[in-house]
Order: structure tokens, then sequence, then C-alpha cells
């Protein structure tokens, strides 16, 4: 059960089946709600939920699924606010043969939405208000024919009209129930008192005066495909390809301010197979060069992976590419001269910068390229965390003086048998991967102890140790447990290096 | 040329060389390149043109061993000197090095003056790869400064990268990691201890060995300033030393530690300010 805050107190707003059943209505305050649903055997928390409104996210799916009801006909509108924001309009006008006819669509688009798990209520006719009417206030979906609409709306209540609550009350004070009553009467006293929106709206049913409708924009889909006279092998012609391809797309991304981010190059081969192959890039591009290079890097670690770089079989008779993802791009200014270090070609160096960052990642495969950020955590080995590299860094903080850190670190801590006093004194030999070192200065201990907000047990404290030995060497060396108090046998281990 | 040459008969000995010795290196070096000074004296007297040439290759190796975590900070230090702008660093290696190693550590490059802001790292399968990744990013002339990981390298690919390097004006600087010691009684070959030294033909401009050295500490025994045994091996139209050199975290700068340094050093009041000796 939906509840949202209406003149103070939160109300019903929507309901489910079975909340309905308890005889719980739209427009009660949730105190009256929760009183009826009790029950004396369940506790109150169990057997009423109640969740915020949220129509900014209800909008959003609504148009969600006004964009995949396209599939029947391009022309979707979903219901404005006036209508009650919960429904769509379909515009079936040359599509419903398509279907079979509009009862077999009516029928598979009532399964499919039952699939998702949406009861709906539907109902066709030749006019948009008419099948609002109807899909609202009957219970059986409809298809009515055309010039039926005078005999189908009579009976209905007068809500079916779409009228604003004031004309409502005023409608039903006077009298009139039911929609039949106000289509046999004169016209001419109605225009007088009330707006010409009950006229507008009676005559929109009927099918008088049309009804503009705000039929939904597809995003745009930006690709080209391009049917080759000769099927074709070589990994040269399909990058040279490509790159026409990229040619024909760039115009309507620059028309509309986008640039791709990734990419998708389809190639049909002549048996009927295909083979994608996915770019992604670090921003948006508009340059074709830039990624026919792309494409090219990465057939060519295609074919280090496997064998063959291409399975073209008898060769490709089509090739497509399309971009699956568009970022705005803001165009900038290019420089008359490009000279690299100088502050006013910022914008074009952090773009070549994520043009060798993007071939760098293709050729070598994702994960290669990375940058470092800090995390603020204790355990040095969290201290910092690898992401994949765009064009700028993160921001580091100053470092501190008084904590050294090693300049190599390992993943793991190696062990390291160690000689020191007990219960805390520092290293005095140690051996490492099998080789001896004998501590000339040990500094330390920088104590660092576990987080316990994160694991449930106590993770053992560390001391860390810079020991120098004698050949100059540093290293990090850490105790891990405090002697007699959480352990009898403290172990050594050697965590990184230092310069 | 500016001056048009001397007639055969007219010139000796000593002219004839005087003349080669100008043109030389201009015929060899691509244009005018630029060199960074390290700002000392003895330093920079060893190197051509006063300091590390922008557009070249250098490589860094470690005495042993156990002093390439010394090495690769050495080439962080030199890394951040090159462009201190706001361009991207590169450091490009094998997986297998960063498995042995350890990763490069963003608090602990930050003592080393290298803002790990700016740091990008490349981790490639093999050094084929690697060696790809590091004439990508030559050619783009997008980093300051390109640093690498590569065991072995012959000479037509360090000449290739010589080139590449000096045609984008970027340094590229390479760590030849030593193989790890083995065991005498495992080895074939006896050795006395020293890893076995990459001793390949190298078109490198510069060709360093460095080895750990004891840090600085102040009284209360803490490190105040890394060390290390400088030798330059080589260097083309420059000459070889060896020296102590000492890196100032604080100042981001390297100074001479006085223990090997030249006695007509520990003279000179008029030095510059920015030089430090110690001991």
């Amino acid at each position: 059960m939906l509840a949202a805050d209406v003149s103070g107190t939160p109300r019903v707003v929507a309901a489910n089946a079975a909340a309905e059943a308890d005889g719980i209505r739209i427009g009660e305050t949730i105190a009256d709600a929760r009183a009826k649903s009790a029950s004396p055997a369940e506790s109150l928390q169990e057997s009423l939920q109640v969740r915020a409104a949220n129509p900014a996210a209800d909008d959003a799916a609504l148009r969600r699924l006004a964009l995949w009801a396209t599939r029947y006909t391009p022309a979707v509108a979903p219901f404005d606010e006036k209508s009650g924001a919960d429904g769509l309009f379909l515009d079936i006008a040359g599509a419903a043969h398509l279907f079979g006819g509009e009862a077999k669509l009516l029928a598979d688009l009532g399964e499919r939405l039952a699939r998702f798990g949406l009861p709906a209520r539907l109902a066709a006719a030749a006019t948009a208000g008419a099948a609002w009417a109807l899909a609202r206030f009957r219970t059986s979906t409809t298809i009515l024919a055309a010039g039926e609409e005078r005999a189908a709306l009579a009976p209905l209540p007068i809500e079916a009209l779409r009228l604003s609550s004031d004309t409502l009350r005023t409608l039903r004070r006077l009298g009139f129930r039911r929609v039949g009553a106000l289509i046999d009467n004169p016209r001419a006293p109605f225009a007088a008192r009330f707006e010409r929106e009950l006229l507008r709206r009676i005559d929109q049913a009927l099918g008088c005066t049309g009804e503009p409708l705000n039929y939904i924009l597809p995003p745009p889909v930006y690709h080209s495909l391009r049917y080759l006279m000769e099927p074709v092998a070589a990994q040269e012609a399909v990058v040279a390809i490509a790159q026409r391809l990229m040619c024909d797309i760039v115009h309507a991304l620059a028309r509309d301010g986008v640039g791709a981010r990734t990419l998708r190059l389809a190639l049909y081969r002549v048996d009927g197979g295909v083979q994608t192959l996915d770019i992604a890039l670090t921003r948006g591009t508009r340059s074709a060069p830039h990624v026919a290079r792309l494409i090219a890097l990465k057939l060519e670690r295609n074919g280090e992976i496997s064998a063959d770089t291409l399975d073209a079989g008898f060769g490709f008779e089509a090739v497509g590419l399309a971009v699956t993802t568009a970022e705005r791009v803001d165009a900038t200014q290019a420089e008359l001269v490009d000279d690299g270090g100088t502050a006013g070609g910022d914008a074009q160096a952090s773009e070549r910068c994520a043009e060798l960052i993007d071939g760098l990642a293709q050729r070598l495969g994702p994960g290669s390229v990375q940058r470092l950020a800090p995390v603020a955590s204790h355990l040095p080995e969290r201290a910092e965390t690898a992401f994949a590299a765009n064009a700028e860094g993160a921001v580091w903080a100053a470092p501190d003086a008084a904590r050294p850190r090693p300049l190599l670190l390992f993943a793991q801590a190696e062990p390291a048998e160690v000689m020191a006093q007990v219960p805390e004194g520092p290293p005095r030999r140690f051996r490492w991967r099998g080789v001896l070192h004998a501590v000339a200065k040990a500094q330390g201990p920088e104590r660092i102890a576990a987080e316990w907000w994160r694991s449930g047990t106590d993770a053992p404290t560390r001391d860390y140790y810079l020991v120098e030995d004698d050949a100059g060497r540093r290293f990090w060396l850490f105790r891990e447990g405090l002697f007699a108090r959480e352990t009898t046998t403290p172990r050594w281990f050697v965590h990184g290096l230092f310069a | 040329m500016s001056s048009s040459p001397l007639p055969v008969q007219g010139r000796n000995r000593a002219a004839i060389v005087a003349e080669l010795r100008r043109l030389l290196p201009r015929l060899e070096s691509v244009g005018a390149a630029r060199a960074l000074p390290f700002g000392l004296a003895d330093f920079d007297a060893h190197l051509p043109q006063g300091g590390l040439t922008v557009g070249a290759l250098h490589e860094v190796a470690p005495h042993q061993h156990g002093d390439t975590p010394a090495t690769f900070g050495f080439l962080a230090a030199l890394m951040a000197r090159f462009a201190p702008s706001s361009r991207p660093v590169l450091l490009i290696a094998p997986a297998h090095v960063f498995a042995e190693h350890g990763r490069p550590h963003g608090h602990g490059l930050q003592h080393l003056g290298l803002d790990p802001a700016r740091l990008i790292l490349v981790e490639t399968r093999n050094e084929k790869q690697a060696l790809w990744a590091m004439e990508e990013a030559l050619r783009s002339a997008v980093p300051a400064a390109v640093g690498g990981v590569v065991a072995r390298l012959d000479l037509k690919a360090s000449q290739r990268l010589q080139l590449t390097a000096g045609e984008a004006g970027l340094p590229l600087l390479l760590l030849r990691p030593a193989a790890a010691h083995v065991p005498a009684k495992w080895s074939p070959v006896r050795r006395q201890g020293h890893a076995p030294i990459n001793e390949d033909a190298s078109a490198a401009a510069t060709r360093w060995r460095i080895g750990a050295a004891e840090a600085a500490r102040d009284r209360f025994g803490l490190v105040t300033h890394t060390r290390w045994n400088v030798r330059l091996e080589r260097c083309r139209n420059g000459r070889p030393g060896d020296w102590l050199v000492e890196f100032d975290h604080a100042a981001y700068r390297f100074s001479l530690a006085a223990a090997l340094a030249d006695p007509a050093l520990s003279r000179g009041a008029g030095a510059p300010q920015f030089l430090r000796r110690t001991g």
C-alpha cells in the first residue's frame, strides 16, 4: 500500500487487491487503514505494509513501459496528470492487422502485461476519450466499433469524461449521474454555466473533435549498416569499412551533441553467422580514425587470444556499426597550433590522454591500465585502490612524514622468520625468501590495529617496523598479534620495500 | 652548416678535430635536445649538455637483485623531476614484475616526490607488449615521462625506443632488473655473489647502476633522507662517475653526500644555495 502526505496526514494513495478486500479505500488516512486491517491474531506490522509513494519513480517506470509498448505501434502516449498517470494510449490505426486483428493485439498485450506482473484493463475504441472511459469503467476488455461511442458511454458515470473535480462536484449537485444525461441534453446551457472543458471532453469522447496526444519519442539510435558488393575477409578491409560507417554516424552524433561511448560492430557472414565486437571508451568520441584504430587493436588482441583474428568463414557480406551508449560531449575549441605543453591545449591534452588510454586498454585487455586512488583505511593493503584509468586522477592528501610508507607493497604480506626480543622488541635478524638479513637499525613500532567495525572477530594488531640491514636495504616488517594479549606466538611478515 | 669547409691544403690536424667536435653532436642528436639538470654541479659536469637529455632513453639497473627497490626509487624520483606539470606519468611493466617485487604504493610514491594522481599504471602480459605500450605512449606525446621495466632488450629494440623518444621529445626511463640470485649449488656457473648483470649492447643515452645505501638519520634514529650509491656507467658524450646521492623528501631534491665526493667539492664557498653537503 502506498501512502502520501495529503493535507497534513498520510493518506492511502494506492492499495492492492488484498487491501481492498479488507475494506481499505483510497483517500482515507493510514490510521483508519491500519485499524481496518488489524486482526487480533497477527501484529500490526505484519498485516499492513505501507510505503511512501514515489511519483517520480512511477513516471519513469511508466515511460519505460511506454517504450516497451512501441513494439506494437510507434505512437504511444503515457497518460498525463489529468488522465490519472497510470496507463498508456496506443494508436493502433495501422498496426492492428500485423497482429491478426485488434482482438488478438489486445489479448497479446494483456497477456504480456500479466506476465510482467501488471494486471491491466484494456479497451479499444475509435476515440481516445471513449477508450479511456471503457478501460476504466468496464471490467472486461472491450473493443468498440466506430460510431457506437454514444451508446457505449451513456451508462457510464460522469467520471468517465476526465473532468476536473470542481466540475464533477457541480454536476453531481445538479443531479447528473451518468454521461448519457449530459449527452442527451442540449448543449447551450452547459456552455453558459461550465467552462469549455465539459463540452470539449464530450466532443472528444464522441469523436467530434480530435484529441492531440503527446506521443513519446524513443531515444535516438545511431547506427549504420552497409551491404558489401563482395564478401570481405581481410582485417584491414573490415577496419576501413568500420571507419566509413563511423563517418556516417558522426553527422547524427554531432547534430545531437553527443559522442559514442560504447560501440558494437556487427559482422554478418555469408553463411548466416554474426560476429560482434564491443568497443568501450573512456569518454565519448566523434572521431572516426580513433574508433577505427581501436577496432584494429581489438582485432589484434583477439588474434592473440584465439589463433584466428576474424573467423570470417566465406567472408562478411554486411557490416553494421551501432552506438550502444552515447554520452554528452561538449564541443571544445580546437587550438590552431598544437603546442603540447601549453595550458591552452588543456582540453586537447586530456582528449589525447583518453585516446592513449583507450588504445592501450583495447590492446592489452580490460583492467590493464589503472590509476591509484586513496582509501581512508588504516590497513596499508586497503589504503589505496586501483581503478580503470580515465583522463583524470584522484586527489591525494599530503603525505605524513611521521608515518613512512614503503615504495613497493605486496598484496599479500610474505611471512618471514624473525628473531626479536620477546615481548615487544624490534627485529634483530630475519630470513625472507631464503636470504638471511642482519638488522642494523630498526625504526618503529607503528601500531596499526585491525578495523574492528569491519570484521566480527578481533583481527590481531600489527606493529610495523622500518628495518635497515647491513647493505642499506630497507624493509617494512610487522609483527602480527600482541604477545600475551592476543596470541602467544606472534608471527612476522614482510609487507613492503622502501627505496 | 653555417660555415664553409676549409680547403684541404690549409687545414692542420687540430683544426680538423675542432671542426669535427663542433659538428658531430649536432649531426648525432635530433635538433637541440633539452636537458634537465640535477642541480648538482658535480653531477651535471659528467652529463652532456649539463643534464639528463629529455628526449632519450635512459637505463637504470640495480647492482644486485636486492637493490631493485632502491633502483625503482631512483627511477620514480627521476620521473617526478621531469616536467613538474599536471601531465600524466606512465609506468609500464609486465605482470610478473609486480608479483615479484610488489606493486607501487601511492603513499610511498608521495615521499619520493611523484604525485600518485599523475601516475598511470599499465600492466602487460609479457615484455613484447610492454615494449609496444612504451612506443605507443611515447608517440602519443601525452605523458611527461614514461617508465618501464624490461629485463631483456636487444640492440634493435633499444635503438627503436631511443629514436621514438628522441622524436617525441620525452624521456623513457627503463629499469633493467637483474635475475634473482640463484644459490651456488643450483647454478651451473658459480657466481661470486653478484647477480648476472645485463651487459647487452644498448643504444641508451645514459646507463646508471644503483645500489642501496644507509639512510641519513636524525639524532633520534629516524630516517630523514634516502641515500643511494649511484654510478653512471655509460654516458654518451659524457663521463662516468660514482656518487653517494641523498634525496631530500621534503624539498624533492638531490644532493651529494660527500663520502665519495671529489675533494675539490669540499671547497667552493660560491656554491649555489640549493646544494647541500652532508657528512
